[in-house]
């Protein structure tokens, strides 16, 4: 007991003389420059999730900061090292835009249609969902805490629209006229190496290339679906939220100040 | 068996090579182009020049590198140290403020030093080090917590340590230091932490402090009106890497950091001197000789830290003393170093952030170019179209070779609040998604800024460059290449994957008639030479 107290009396006063609307526009500043960039300028969305309405990891201010303090493992949200003000700032500011603001509808549509229209159109053949399908593309595992509805429905739609970097697709023409095409693993000033969709990693000296492109379109093909099929589809992709490392899986952001 | 025992030991045998903890007096490291065959400062000499007349490794026989030793520090995190060669001896620092020296001709250790920082410091900047200077029998290391320490170069035993500033969370010092005469000169890192630059001489024999020079003018003294307010108390202006030193001038030259807060300026109206400038001060006394300012009110992070390498040249068909600078805002700059006389600027990388550099060196921008609160998309990034990696110059092929670091960032502003150690930024720069940043090795005329010849990096490249008369260019990249060029065409000649990024240059250096290159990559120094039949041909 006497430890908890003493720790207590440890930490610092809060510094009383910073006003609540000095606070907003500190956090504003700091959503500006550090989540805009994912969850969109208004928060309501981008490569990142909707932050309106209700959160998957908890809404409580405490929950917020936990997810900004840790990240969330396996998707793109990273640990970010804010000082304890600026994060209370961050917080402040994401609560004020969150406030009054009404959660969005759960998407409509059917999940487990959705599922059968994963399996049908053989979505395995690049994505895995836990263990099971092929790495060649990326994990849906967590796909529906990671991306925004909107995102998971352009990417459908128009998987060129924003390729991850993780999943640039590269095309190569050997001296000895083979052509390779498959996502970039690892690229530098002399080779490059490649790994295929039947999940082969193959690799390149660059200068022995006859040609080298690095892809603007997706490896994904766009898919053109019904409303109703599309609904359902985004809907199972939506609902997917399961079980990865937290120990291994989750990042540092970089560039933060 | 202390050294000098085993010194007189080798020296007794018939096959043994000498090796004795050597002396290096000043005059040796003024004539420095004369002992190509050692590396005697960070630079190499005092001018930064780079180069080395050792032409054994040359343009026909360079393929035939092999690996002779690896030295493993054990060491985790940065280590962008410049290993010092003098009589066989070679001195070197790690991460975490460890000193060595070894043999190397084996890699083999002679002795190790470490120094610790007391648990109650408050170090601002992290603990990487890059390298020591010597002079007499003495080494100096700068320290994470900005103490400066002497070493005895026989043992690795601490002669004295001197505190430069008290750290507080907004100091610290990573640089090689300079020593000349009886000083040497060290400056301080720290600039997003609100602190104020300074660059200081210490008595080489006792540690006792000569002189000081602050980067930003006190209230009362010339240059402090171009702090708006008090904004000069945390103006930042480090001068966090090596500087270069003219034994005739008797003139040291520094490069300045940047003004902090670093991206938003509103609070510091004015240029902001001696911020992104070079000072050259005299040796003595510290005293300023002139200044000139690269990027007046710097709103990008752009510190002068880069080489101020100091050239002699005909400038117009008249012999001059130049001082040259690739600097980190994407212009290439030639003063004359005895005046500071501005003479040119033309840029070197892509750049939107300067329409002109006028007939005095002052840059005119672009409209639309300040940092903002939506972000504003400028070029070159905030790390720089160059930065501190070393440069080197040719008087072979007259030509200047340097990495250049190709790129742009969105660079976000709003108004910060001093905290004391804590980050004093003014908001963030970002990268532009799906936009990659790459690099070149890059060889230009100094005297126009004219691209000779230039290679491709895919990435944007954080280490240096080495120039050598066997007609070499060495550079490192970021994907971990050490990599040998034609210094004429910038043809690749060699290549080697050394398993871990690049952030600091190879030296060169001769021992019993055989050239090596030396160069850190992870927490390992690799040293290369050719075979001994490729030298016994080469000799005949």
């Amino acid at each position: 007991m006497r430890i908890i107290i003493l720790v207590a009396l440890l930490v610092p006063p809060l510094a009383a003389a910073q006003t609540a609307s000095d606070s907003l526009t500190k956090g504003r500043a700091l959503f500006r420059s550090n989540c805009a960039f994912c969850h969109g300028a208004t928060a309501t969305g981008g490569r990142g999730p909707n932050l309106l309405g209700q959160l998957s990891h908890g809404d409580r201010d405490e929950d917020i900061q936990g997810v900004i303090r840790h990240g969330i493992p396996g998707t793109g949200m990273p640990k970010f090292r804010f000082a304890p003000d600026e994060l209370r700032s961050l917080v402040d500011y994401i609560q004020s835009l969150r406030k009054g603001k009404p959660a969005p509808p759960p998407p409509a549509g059917d999940k487990a249609a959705g599922a059968k229209i994963y399996a049908t159109h053989g979505c395995s053949g690049c994505h895995e969902i836990g263990n099971e399908g092929s790495v060649f593309g990326p994990s849906l595992t967590r796909v529906g805490a990671a991306r925004s509805y909107d995102y998971l429905k352009q990417s459908v739609l128009d998987p060129s629209a924003d390729i991850p970097d993780d999943f640039q697709g590269v095309t190569v023409v050997t001296a000895g006229g083979h052509r390779y095409t498959g996502v970039r693993i690892n690229e530098d000033t002399f080779t490059l190496q490649l790994r295929t969709a039947d999940q082969q990693f193959h690799s390149f000296d660059k200068t022995r290339l006859k040609q080298l492109v690095v892809d603007k379109t997706s490896l994904m093909p766009p898919y053109r679906f019904g409303d109703d099929d599309l609904k359902n589809l985004l809907a199972y992709l939506s609902s997917l939220r399961g079980p990865v490392n937290a120990n291994t899986d989750t990042r540092h952001a970089t560039e933060v100040r | 068996m202390n050294l000098k025992v085993w010194c007189a030991a080798l020296i007794c045998g018939v096959s043994v090579s000498a090796i004795c903890a050597a002396d290096l007096p000043f005059d040796k490291i003024v004539n420095a182009a004369s002992h190509p065959q050692e590396w005697l400062t960070y630079w190499g000499d005092y001018h930064a020049t780079r180069y080395r007349d050792l032409n054994q490794i040359d343009d026909a026989n360079v393929d035939r590198l092999r690996l002779q030793w690896i030295f493993q520090t054990g060491v985790p995190g940065a280590f962008e140290t410049v290993p010092l060669v003098l009589d066989g001896i070679m001195y070197f620092t790690a991460n975490n403020s460890s000193a060595y020296a070894i043999d190397a001709r084996s890699g083999r250790e002679l002795w190790r030093f470490q120094y610790t920082i007391p648990k109650d410091a408050r170090p601002c900047c992290g603990t990487l080090n890059r390298g020591l200077a010597m002079i007499g029998s003495r080494l100096f290391m700068a320290t994470p917590d900005a103490h400066l320490v002497a070493i005895d170069s026989r043992n690795g035993r601490l002669l004295w340590d001197s505190e430069i500033i008290p750290a507080n969370g907004i100091y610290g010092a990573s640089m090689a230091p300079l020593a000349f005469k009886d000083k040497v000169v060290v400056g301080v890192a720290g600039g997003e932490k609100g602190n104020r630059g300074l660059i200081d001489a210490y008595d080489a024999a006792t540690g006792k402090r000569a002189w000081r020079f602050w980067t930003i003018p006190a209230k009362g003294e010339p240059g402090n009106e171009t702090w708006g307010g008090d904004s000069w108390k945390h103006g930042g202006a480090p001068t966090w890497m090596t500087g270069t030193y003219d034994p005739e001038l008797n003139t040291v030259y520094w490069g300045v950091g940047n003004p902090g807060p670093d991206l938003y300026g509103d609070v510091r109206p004015g240029d902001n001197l001696y911020s992104d400038s070079v000072v050259a001060l005299d040796g003595d006394t510290g005293k300023l000789k002139w200044h000139f300012q690269f990027t007046p009110h710097d709103v990008y992070d752009w510190d002068a830290a880069e080489t101020p390498m100091l050239l002699d040249l005909p400038w117009n068909g008249k012999p001059r003393k130049l001082l040259v600078q690739a600097n980190r805002n994407a212009f290439f700059y030639v003063l004359d170093r005895v005046t500071g006389e501005f003479l040119m600027a033309k840029p070197f990388a892509r750049q939107t952030w300067a329409k002109d550099i006028d007939s005095k060196g002052r840059p005119v921008k672009n409209p639309g170019v300040e940092p903002s609160a939506e972000g504003t998309r400028v070029c070159p990034q905030s790390a720089g179209a160059a930065n501190w990696m070393a440069p080197s110059y040719s008087p072979a092929t007259g030509l200047f070779y340097f990495n250049v670091r190709e790129g742009c960032d969105v660079y976000y502003s709003s108004p910060p609040v001093y905290e004391e150690g804590k980050g004093f930024w003014g908001s963030i720069f970002r990268g532009e998604t799906g936009e990659r940043q790459w690099g070149r090795v890059t060889a230009l005329d100094p005297l126009t800024a004219k691209t000779k010849w230039t290679y491709k990096l895919y990435q944007a490249p954080w280490a240096g460059t080495l120039a050598t008369s066997g007609n070499l260019l060495f550079a490192g990249d970021e994907d971990g290449y050490l990599m040998a060029f034609n210094a004429k065409t910038g043809e690749l000649l060699w290549k080697i994957n050394t398993g871990n990024r690049l952030a600091t240059s190879p030296i060169t250096f001769e021992l019993d008639g055989k050239q090596y290159i030396a160069m850190p990559s992870g927490s390992v120094l690799l040293a290369f030479a050719l075979p001994d039949e490729v030298v016994a041909g080469k000799k005949k």
